[in-house]
């Protein structure tokens, strides 16, 4: 935009040296990942779509307010200057109008007044706009049919609940909300402890999570993929690694995934995995995590049931594999500083049998 | 030497009363300030109610017996006693403007007085509330009222102090019948503000 | 009544020589008389506005430069996905204390310093109405200012955001003692923030120049005077909401706690009904800036006084009705919200009168482009934007994306700092030969704009892109994969240029009060009083009070513009005059240095303090005040009047040829 014009007008020659080393840095940095799909401006679904439709009514026409008052104050600058020139050489002070002109004043106080009137009725379009587009996001939403889930919001993870009316049905997972394709979902959000905020960009806006208050989320996913989303109220030390992600499945795959988490956990099969699942039940780990179908049943921390169905864990902090898992069993401390794992000392055997067992459930 | 035309303030007075004097316009903004804390009392109090099926709570302890709707009595005597408490207020307000030290020694006197007997009388209105501060949202609300107003209460019943030892002790210039004048309206304001309290802390929840 | 004032003339009167103007021997006895006491003792003691003004700004700007320090941390520390610069929990304390420090102790403090400073100097009187509870105020403030820093490098730094939500600030969720220190901070600024917007309101109320009626009033003098309102009614909120957390956490009440019947969102709201005026508290007085610097620069006055009163009026009115747009994504109804969206959109009028007024006042004027009005044209430039795109943050469904995150932080940086900190910066290279009698460098001072100008914008204006591709706020750190690196590099560099910026404008101020040119009284042909009297201006201000003809003071000055004379050169008197139409009522003296103030705050302090401690400090610390408010009390008693007679009727004699008649306007009463 202008501004950036304009650094590059004023910089000269060390400035934009300057600015070189920044873009190589920025360059080097850009490489090492790929660009999350976390954006309000490529909606997947209707919520987010209207919003992004607004965006684009909002954007231009302030662009365009921008613009034209800049070049007002420019051209305002540019005639001063010149009177300054007319009334007095270039070092001297022009004398004072402490009376202007009243005919000469009149003509400008029209242009202030018509200036105001346009922005008046600008911002009545916008209003208007604006209170279309919120009202057609709360009233066109049809609940019928919709899937609820119940999503908790913890010190620094997701709890996922999927209800169902058969009790045997109803299953938790954590940070990661799988929704059919084309179906509304409503999001019953609560909080255990502080105030969360729910936010994926790409499918709604936020809602928080206010502990003794309910509130929930509409959304639908029309485009098949795998929307990261992230915790948006501060919430403590560890609220940048509070993400999750909302997996949108054509209807036939997410009811498959729907299947399969409703099975209590595999039985461990090798020796190795059956002593890690000792080690589980025998360490501090049943204190916190539950795992269907064995005795682990606590609720503090997420439900290990499907955890190698998941691609990431810690709230989407590291990714599923070995070597992570085996870090973050090991010294959670380390990876995710204020998590309320406590670090365990496992002896080598335990720990390799553990990880064995937990990447078995599937 | 200068040669413009000469403005001679010389013959005003020093001091002067209500609306002119400084005093009388920090005294109304410190009020402004007052008052809005205890709107916001207000709202914060009113807002917890809705938090709430029936206001007062149920009693759970039994130490101020099963009713939780504070007792009246205290309350009612203090109210009584603050607005009565404005009239020698008044007469030393007159007695300030007039300049007359013997009325002003007496009638603040008996102000400070006053004071001592409804600061007592405000001790029993807190054991009047059937809930401490730490027992739920309600005891917390109808505390911070209470301490709020008894704040004041002791900080006009000071000020009143300062000024009546001042009387006492010194000749009663014109610096100090405007500070008088002052108080009063501060004292007036310290009664007149706590009638709509008094009247949501004790009656609303007998009549709603 | 009628009575005591004649009797009170009366004895006015018994002196009946002809007062004169103050010159000579009377020049120094009132020299004498409002010297400001020396000595390290004596320095508490100070009353004079300006004084306690410029130890306002200057401890201030130390708590910028903190802040300023804080942000360029954490700007290190995302420069990069996954640095380790600063622990999570570092961080946290890190962001709490820059924007804490950057609301509580920096922008509200020096705005209001600049007020004080100004104010009376623009009214032509001589101190502000309540000289000791001025120097109260300022002592609060440093104590609570102390507070939150000894605590920050004791590790004890608030942790939960300059706002504090609840339950995270709670009991529960936050042990320590690191909120206790921030809720205790908040009630001491904002008593110096109450004390100061009293002081305002009643100095320009009652001491005015003869002949400043309303209508004449500097626009400096009325934005400040429309804050000071905004700051009685607004911080309260503030001070309630903070006593009610230290409440809940010291002594186990439950305001907050849903399991007891709280509520968490009573906070929020509590909160913001003070959070969104206090953005309209620091950015008022900036306009005041701006206006008395577009005034002197395009030589004429603002274009359109009644639009632009009106508009800080209007502003200071509705800013009051938009708190709940910081509370969007929260479960409220939703027809609520639009009617908050409608007054948040509607801000944008007077805002917007007052840039055309601006613009107009430009078009018709003769402008001189010197760093001052250089920095008020970053100040379109970047406040514009900021204005604009808050009007997306308006919009509830736009605010349920951009809530919480980086474009939020590119928004308000745009308003505050461009808003706010440019006009500032604008206001110090323009007042500087006021306070130090010498010219800041304009070479310099123009490096200083383009840095800060250049590097404000590579910091904030990628922000915005940030907060549209999910980057929420406060997070200390973030993944690789999210993609926010290259831009958040951008913005770090740029905080680099800000602070080399800075570095040069304190590198100015140094040099050029040894080496600047001498100023005189009015180097700027400036038509506010300020510019009457010389550089920097002595501690009585006026040697003589000017009367007023025009709302251009010094421009509309004729060689026969009336001067008072009468008030005592043995006292600190100053002239009171009608609120309306700045008649002169009566005269009225200041009490001068006091040690009391001091001892006040201190009192107040250990209260505050200790009480994080236990709540037993209160009762000790009450009596102790006490005893300090009575000391305070009664050390303030008049001087007695005879000598003055004495001594006047000798000056008289000595070198006065026979005076030029005085045109005795004022008699009645009003």
């Amino acid at each position: 935009m202008t501004t950036r014009s304009a650094i590059n007008v004023r910089l000269g020659r060390a400035g934009r040296r300057v600015l070189g080393v920044a873009l190589a840095a920025v360059c080097v940095a850009s490489t090492t990942g790929f660009d999350a799909n976390q954006k309000v401006l490529a909606p997947a679904g209707p919520h987010a779509g209207g919003v992004s439709r607004l965006w684009w009514i909002f954007f231009p026409v302030l662009a365009v307010v921008y613009v034209v008052t800049l070049i007002f104050c420019a051209v305002a600058v540019a005639r001063g200057r010149a009177r300054q020139g007319r009334d007095a050489g270039a070092n001297s002070i022009p004398p004072p109008e402490a009376k202007p002109d009243e005919a000469r004043e009149r003509r400008v106080r029209s242009a202030v007044v018509v200036a105001t009137a346009l922005t008046t009725i600008i911002l009545f379009v916008l209003l208007v706009s604006s209170f279309l587009t919120g009202r057609e996001l709360t009233m066109t939403r049809s609940d019928a049919g919709a899937l609820t889930i119940e999503v908790t919001g913890h010190q620094w993870w997701w709890e996922v609940r999927y209800d169902d009316a058969v009790s045997a049905n109803v299953f938790t997972t954590a940070n990661e909300i799988h929704v059919p394709v084309g179906q509304p979902v409503i999001l019953r959000l609560s909080s255990t402890d502080v105030i969360h905020s729910f936010w994926v960009p790409n499918l709604a806006g936020k809602k928080d999570l206010i502990p003794g208050k309910s509130s929930s989320v509409w959304l639908r996913a029309d485009r098949e993929g795998v929307y990261r989303g992230q915790c948006a109220e501060f919430c403590g030390m560890q609220h940048a690694h509070m993400a999750f992600v909302v997996v949108a499945d054509p209807p036939d795959k997410f009811w498959a995934w729907v299947a399969a988490q409703r099975q209590p956990a595999v039985n461990p099969q090798t020796d190795s995995q059956k002593r890690g699942q000792a080690v589980f039940l025998s360490a501090t780990c049943v204190m916190c995590h539950a795992i269907q179908g064995t005795q682990a049943n606590a609720s503090v921390g997420p439900n290990l049931t499907h955890v190698a169905s998941r691609a990431w864990i810690a709230a989407e902090t590291i990714p599923n594999t070995r070597g992570h898992l085996s870090g973050w069993v090991a010294n959670a401390q380390g990876v995710k500083p204020g998590v309320l794992m406590p670090p365990n000392s496992l002896s080598s055997e335990d720990l390799q049998s553990l990880l064995d067992y937990l990447q078995s459930l599937k | 030497m200068s040669a413009r035309p000469l403005i001679d303030v010389s013959g005003l007075p020093k001091h002067r009363f209500d609306t002119h004097a400084p005093i009388w316009w920090g005294n109304l903004w410190l009020l402004a300030i007052e008052t809005t804390m205890f709107v916001i009392a207000l709202a914060a109090y009113l807002y917890t109610q809705q938090n709430f099926q029936v206001w007062p709570p149920p009693n759970t302890s039994t130490v101020y017996g099963l009713d939780p709707v504070p007792g009246l009595t205290p309350g009612t005597i203090n109210i009584i006693l603050l607005v009565l408490s404005c009239v020698p207020m008044i007469l030393t307000d007159l007695a300030a403007r007039r300049g007359d030290r013997g009325a002003v020694k007496l009638w603040l006197t008996v102000c400070v007085a006053l004071g001592v007997v409804m600061m007592i009388l405000r001790w029993f209105e807190y054991g009047a509330v059937k809930f401490t501060w730490d027992s739920n949202a309600y005891g917390s609300s109808v505390w911070m009222l209470l301490v709020l107003h008894t704040l004041h209460l002791l900080t006009s019943w000071g000020e009143a102090v300062l000024l009546s030892s001042w009387v006492w002790t010194q000749p009663l210039d014109m610096h100090r019948r405007v500070d008088i004048t002052a108080l009063a309206v501060y004292w007036y304001w310290v009664a007149g503000i706590w009638i709509p309290f008094y009247l949501l802390l004790y009656f609303a929840p007998r009549v709603i | 009544m009628a009575r005591e004032n004649e009797k009170e003339r009366e004895e006015a009167k018994q002196d009946d020589a002809v007062a004169l103007p103050v010159e000579g021997e009377r020049l120094r006895e009132l020299e004498e008389t409002w010297k400001s006491p020396r000595g390290v003792w004596k320095f508490l003691t100070d009353t004079n506005h300006k004084v306690i003004a410029m130890r306002y700004v200057v401890t201030a700007f130390v708590f910028f430069l903190l802040a300023g320090l804080e942000a360029a941390v954490m700007r290190l520390q995302l420069a990069r996905p996954e640095s380790r610069i600063l622990t999570p929990d570092l961080y946290d304390q890190f962001f709490t204390m820059h924007g804490t420090t950057m609301m509580f102790l920096f922008a509200v403090p020096i705005m209001e310093a600049m007020g004080l400073y100004f104010v009376p100097m623009m009214i032509g009187t001589r101190n502000v109405a309540f000289p000791r509870m001025n120097a109260f105020g300022y002592y609060t403030y440093l104590i609570g200012g102390l507070l939150l820093y000894i605590g920050f490098f004791l590790h004890v730094g608030p942790d939960a955001g300059w706002f504090a939500y609840v339950p995270l600030s709670g009991p529960q969720f936050s042990p320590g003692k690191r909120i206790d220190i921030w809720a205790q901070m908040i009630t001491f600024t904002e008593i110096a923030a109450l004390v100061g917007a009293v002081e305002i309101i009643v100095t320009v109320f009652k001491q005015r120049a003869p002949g400043m009626t309303l209508n004449r009033l500097p626009l400096f003098v009325w934005a400040q005077l429309v804050t000071s309102f905004m700051i009685i009614f607004s911080m309260p909120a503030v001070m309630m909401a903070s006593g009610m957390l230290a409440m809940d956490r010291l002594v186990d009440t439950h305001f907050f706690n849903p399991a007891e019947g709280g509520d968490a969102l009573l906070y929020q709201h509590l909160f913001w009904f003070f959070g969104h005026p206090e953005v309209y508290i620091i950015f008022i007085p900036a306009l005041g800036f701006v206006s008395s610097i577009v005034a002197t620069f395009t030589r004429r006055p603002v274009f359109g006084y009644l639009a632009m009163v009106l508009s800080l009026i209007a502003t200071a009115f509705i800013g009051f009705g938009l708190w709940v747009h910081h509370m969007f994504a929260t479960p409220l109804p939703q027809l609520g919200q639009s009617f908050f969206t409608g007054a948040s959109m509607m801000i944008a009028i007077p805002s917007g009168v007052q840039i055309f007024c601006w613009i107009a006042t430009m078009w018709r004027g003769k402008l001189r482009l010197k760093t001052p009005m250089v920095f008020v044209l970053g100040f379109f430039a970047i406040f514009v934007l900021g204005g604009l795109s808050g009007i997306i943050l308006a919009s509830v469904p736009l605010d349920w994306q951009v809530h919480d995150t980086y474009f939020v932080v590119a928004h308000f940086h745009y308003v505050l700092i461009g808003g706010a900190v440019f006009p500032l910066f604008g206001a110090m290279h323009y007042w500087y030969p006021k306070w130090t009698g010498r010219m800041i460098s304009e070479r310099l001072g123009m490096l200083t704009f383009w840095l800060l100008f250049v590097g404000f914008n590579l910091v904030f204006f990628p922000m915005h892109q940030l907060g549209l591709k999910g980057m929420p706020r406060r997070v200390y750190t973030y993944l690789p994969e999210t993609g926010w690196g290259s831009l958040n590099m951008i913005a770090s560099v740029g905080a680099a240029l800000m602070a080399l910026g800075v570095v040069t404008f304190l590198a100015n101020v140094w040099a050029s009060r040894r080496a600047g040119v001498l100023a005189g009284a009015n180097p700027w042909y400036a038509d506010t009083l300020e510019w009457a009297t010389e550089s920097p201006a002595p501690d009585y201000n006026f040697a003589n009070i000017p009367t007023v003809e025009g709302r251009s003071a010094l421009w509309e000055m004729k060689d026969d513009t009336p001067i008072v004379v009468g008030l005592s050169t043995e006292c600190r008197e100053v002239l009171c005059t009608h609120i309306m139409d700045a008649e002169p009522d009566h005269r009225y003296e200041l009490p001068g240095p006091s040690i009391f103030p001091v001892l006040t705050a201190l009192a107040v302090g250990v209260a505050f303090t200790a009480g994080i401690f236990t709540p037993w400090a209160f009762p000790v610390s009450a009596v102790l005040s006490g005893a300090s408010l009575y000391g305070w009390f009664w050390s303030n008693r008049n001087s007695k009047n005879e000598p003055v007679k004495e001594r006047r009727a000798r000056t008289d004699k000595a070198d006065r040829p026979s005076p030029r008649p005085a045109a005795r306007t004022v008699e009645g009463e009003a």
